[in-house]
């Protein structure tokens, strides 16, 4: 297997400062096409603004249909990074190191493609402050019992947590990047990097720090994604409340984020040459805890299932027949296909090793679990408790417009920050080398103890 | 602080182990001359033993964490709590409590841990001395691969501690 | 200081019911068997509040306003080729021939019609007015569940958690489509609503204010008589199946018939006699509905 070699430490810097300058051509490729998918997703919002929601292809009783089912995969995804970091960093694993960094920037930009959803939603954009509590005259204040403002808090609260969890993170990466840049990076990184120059309360701080707000994002991300599941288990409508959401929720939100962390990884890897640092080991390793973490997911879905049948209540039992046979069969089998079957590849461990196979594999794992997002909003609308009112509707072209977009424009926000900043953590694949050789001396001394010994039974032998 | 009189020296060193040996000359020298009046250690990475050699640094930030968690707490109750009922006019709803607890506690929740991270980070700010601007003495090397040590020393001192860095494989060495 | 009245009122804001002493709820009886689903109701509600009346293309994509609407069901969606009406030939309705002039011909087969005039039921445990992020909506000392436009941003929560799916919200400026002399048939009593803003029934609250005027102009401020307040759908009805009034007050005829059919408020499942038509439609979710209806009774012998 491919092990992390003892690599320099100078090498290391230059390695990951040099993705900050030449990665390859296929960079300017995707970025190019990132932003224009974001220009059409301006072009179809600025029409659905003029002309109002109607454009959208909603309808009643399909309120809510792409974007509320895009916030939940957006929200989703950002769980695995920061929530995976965070355990992996109070458990002090190891291979933690080398992805983290890319893994949290994944989550910081996947919230803030998610919080524009909420925003493209409502019916009337130009009032959105009135969510937000702030003392006025007229004394009005938003409603707190509603769970869209339990999501804007909990939004709220892991948007800015988990930047400063990146961002604190990152410091001593600044200071490396201060000392070698030059120009407008220079200004940029010496005001980011705040004076650290790796003195030891610096460092000792730094740890102490990092390992407090570690304890409180992992409740944090797990509270998130329950928070958007009570938008729909707190609701009356069939299928939407079911008390095993949350967690069904927050596994879902595990499930697509290390997805998109494997896709990311292999991305990363190729257009920026990181062979030496993601090593196959490390993706044998995420491989695995996706396979878990899909196995998870699996269950409680059919356990939900299982319960719904079991429990014979008329309307929940009717939304489930409607979804497994019903007009939205291609979406929930598609999921069933892709979430489910799929990733029983991952049991093999030549499969765990291809990269390619992996970044194909978790692709159509993110395509399963926006489908699985898909068929969580639109389905029980379609066949809800008043049958009069029973519809299908698909989403048009100004919703899948506006979803290509966020796709764009999470992807250029990603391309943009690992241009920018270091994508891979070197101090703390510099602590992993230093680890590396502390262990692998103390074997080598181990070893000629050993030596010595058997040289002097050797000789007593003889004697 | 920082008196005028002082001589700051800086000197490199390969790893950590020798920059470890070279602390303990200093302080072998600084017990029959008192010559040293403060060391400071720069590294690429962390070594949490660092303590065992300068001594205990007493950075009680998770002080700041749990009374900003509990502020938190406080603050975002007091915040739903008032606001339902501070509306222009009193406004139930769905045949609920104005003031309802297991959604305000919702709320609670995501406050105390807003608090939480924002304060702790606060203590980070207190204890660790930054943000600041670089000492003179900085070296980019440290960044890189080589541990640093920062000597205050009274001026005529400087050259005794000077060599004793010097003995212990100082790959460079800068005075202010 | 808001702490302090809120520490003063405490538990008034801790009881569930808050408005258990209020002179007014409103509410409503629908007999079934008087209704012949002709739409009455549904174009009077159109007249009194000032709806859009969106075209059969908006119509076809789901965003017509009906604050009140007709629902059919059938008893037997084929249609029962058996059901011999008043012995003339049954003749199944094949699209081509209009067979209406013939009056021998019976054009289309019994099915068993029920009709359901819909609106918002004004439910005292509504669903969808602790989800509104922005309190848009809120139940009123009157019972009423109302629904401020000017304060709604169109998050549309409401709407999904609406068990009788009632709510309409301006999926467009529906107003701006009103060709010009028709702006002057619009109801001064109330707005034209904006895009992005939910709406629906408000059981003719601009009728209500104008009889608790004149209640107060007669010299009786706290006391509406039974009567004075009819919502449009229950004017517009030609066989009087709609009673609308005070449920507070025990001798207003709605509170006489939800009396006689045996439905209580505050019941999830109500103790009823046998051959009692009085019910609430999914009143097992516990939302408390101020609507009852009193089924329909059919000789399917005949």
């Amino acid at each position: 297997m491919d092990k992390m070699k003892d690599i320099e430490w100078a090498k290391i810097n230059k390695d990951v400062l040099g993705s900050l300058e030449s990665p390859r051509m296929i960079f300017w490729v995707v970025l190019a096409v990132c932003s224009l998918l974001v220009a059409a997703g301006v072009a179809a919002e600025a029409y659905q603004y003029n002309e109002g929601l109607g454009v959208a292809l909603m309808n009643r009783p399909h309120f809510w249909q792409l974007y509320i089912s895009n916030f939940i995969f957006w929200i989703g995804m950002s769980h695995s990074g920061t929530l995976l970091s965070a355990v992996l960093l109070l458990t002090n694993a190891d291979w933690r190191k080398p992805i983290y960094r890319f893994a949290e920037a994944m989550t910081l930009f996947s919230i803030l493609t998610a919080a524009f959803f909420p925003v493209i939603h409502l019916g009337r954009v130009w009032n959105l402050y009135w969510v937000m509590p702030y003392p006025n005259e007229r004394t009005i204040w938003p409603n707190f019992r509603s769970p869209l403002l339990w999501d804007a808090s909990a939004i709220f609260t892991y948007a800015t947590s988990s930047a400063l969890f990146l961002y604190i993170g990152m410091i001593p990466d600044l200071a490396i990047c201060r000392d070698n840049a030059k120009g407008w990076r220079k200004k940029l990184y010496s005001m980011l990097s705040l004076g650290w120059m790796g003195r030891a309360r610096e460092w000792l701080a730094f740890r102490k720090t990092y390992v407090l707000m570690g304890c409180f994002l992992v409740p944090l991300a797990v509270s998130v994604h329950s928070i958007v599941a009570s938008d729909f288990a707190m609701s009356i409508m069939p299928d939407w409340h079911i008390t095993s959401f949350p967690p069904y929720f927050v596994a879902g939100a595990l499930y697509s984020g290390c997805a998109a962390i494997i896709t990311l990884f292999v991305m990363l890897r190729y257009i920026f040459k990181f062979e030496e640092y993601m090593t196959v080991d490390i993706m044998d390793k995420i491989a695995k805890l996706t396979f878990a973490i899909a196995m998870v997911w699996n269950f409680l879905n059919f356990s939900e299932y299982a319960s719904i049948w079991y429990s014979n209540d008329m309307y929940e039992k009717e939304v489930l027949i409607q979804k497994l046979i019903g007009p939205y069969w291609p979406v929930v089998w598609g999921m069933l296909l892709c979430s489910t079957v799929a990733p029983f590849a991952m049991a093999f461990e030549k499969f765990r090793q291809n990269m390619w196979a992996m970044f194909v594999l978790s692709i159509i794992i993110q395509l399963g679990m926006w489908l699985e997002r898909f068929q969580i909003v639109s389905p029980p609308l379609a066949s809800n408790h008043e049958p009069w009112t029973w519809a299908v509707v698909w989403p048009g072209t100004v919703q899948m417009t506006i979803t290509a977009a966020s796709f764009g424009w999470f992807t250029m926000l990603f391309l943009i920050f690992c241009k920018v900043f270091p994508s891979v953590s070197m101090y703390e694949v510099k602590e992993l080398v230093f680890h590396h050789r502390r262990v692998s001396a103390r074997s080598e001394i181990e070893d000629l103890d050993k030596e010595k010994e058997e040289a002097l039974r050797a000789q007593e032998g003889v004697a | 602080m920082r008196k005028k009189n002082l001589k700051f020296l800086f000197a490199l060193y390969e790893d950590f182990d020798r920059a470890r040996d070279a602390v303990a000359e200093l302080k072998i020298l600084d017990l029959k001359e008192t010559a040293v009046e403060d060391i400071e250690l720069y590294s690429p990475i962390e070594h949490p033993e660092v303590e065992e050699i300068l001594g205990e640094i007493h950075q009680p930030i998770q002080r700041f964490t749990f009374f900003g968690a509990i502020t938190g707490a406080i603050c975002a109750f007091l915040l739903v709590a008032a606001a339902a009922q501070s509306m222009f006019t009193v406004q139930p709803q769905g045949g609920k409590a104005v003031i309802p607890i297991p959604a305000d506690l919702v709320i609670t929740y995501e406050g105390t841990i807003l608090f939480g991270v924002w304060i702790t980070l606060l203590g980070f700010f207190v204890y660790s001395g930054i943000p600041r601007r670089l000492t003179r003495l900085y070296s980019r090397k440290v960044s890189e691969d080589q541990i640093g040590i920062e000597v205050q020393v009274t001026p005529e001192h400087a050259d005794a501690v000077r060599s004793t860095l010097e003995k212990s494989g100082a790959l460079e060495i800068r005075e202010v | 200081m808001a702490l302090k009245r809120m520490l003063e009122n405490w538990s008034d804001f801790r009881k569930d019911d808050y408005y258990d002493d209020t002179p007014y709820m409103w509410g409503m009886a629908i007999d079934l068997n008087n209704c012949i689903g002709c739409g009455a109701c549904v174009t009077a509600c159109y007249a009194e509040n000032n709806l859009p009346v969106v075209g059969k293309e908006h119509y076809s994509r789901g965003h017509a306003m009906h604050w009140m609407r007709i629902e059919r069901y059938w008893d037997d969606p084929d249609g029962n080729t058996d059901v011999d009406i008043a012995g003339k030939p049954d003749i199944p309705f094949d699209g081509h021939h209009d067979n209406s002039n013939d009056p021998d011909a019976v054009t289309f087969p019994e099915r068993g019609a029920h009709y359901i005039p819909m609106m918002c039921q004004q439910c005292n445990h509504a669903p969808c007015e602790p989800v509104c992020p922005v309190a848009a909506t809120y139940h009123s000392p009157d019972g009423l569940n109302t629904q401020v436009y000017n304060r709604c941003v169109g998050s549309r929560y409401c709407g999904n958690n609406c068990p009788y799916k009632v709510r309409y919200f301006n999926f467009f400026n529906f107003w701006e489509d009103l060709p010009h002399p028709l702006e002057m048939q619009l109801n001064p009593d109330l707005s034209v609503r904006d895009k992005g803003v939910m709406e629906k029934c408000t059981f003719c609250v601009q009728r209500q204010r104008a009889a608790k005027d004149a209640a107060e102009d007669a010299g009786h401020p706290d006391y509406v008589e039974d009567g004075a307040v009819q919502t449009a759908c229950q004017q517009g009805c030609p066989t009087q199946a709609i009673a609308f009034g005070n449920l507070r007050d025990p001798n207003s005829e709605v509170s006489k018939l939800w009396r006689e059919h045996q439905v209580k408020l505050n019941h999830y499942e109500q103790e009823k006699d046998e051959d009692i038509r009085g019910y609430r439609v999914l009143e097992d979710l516990n939302i408390e509905p101020s609507v009852m209806y009193m089924d329909r009774v059919r000789d399917t012998e005949a």
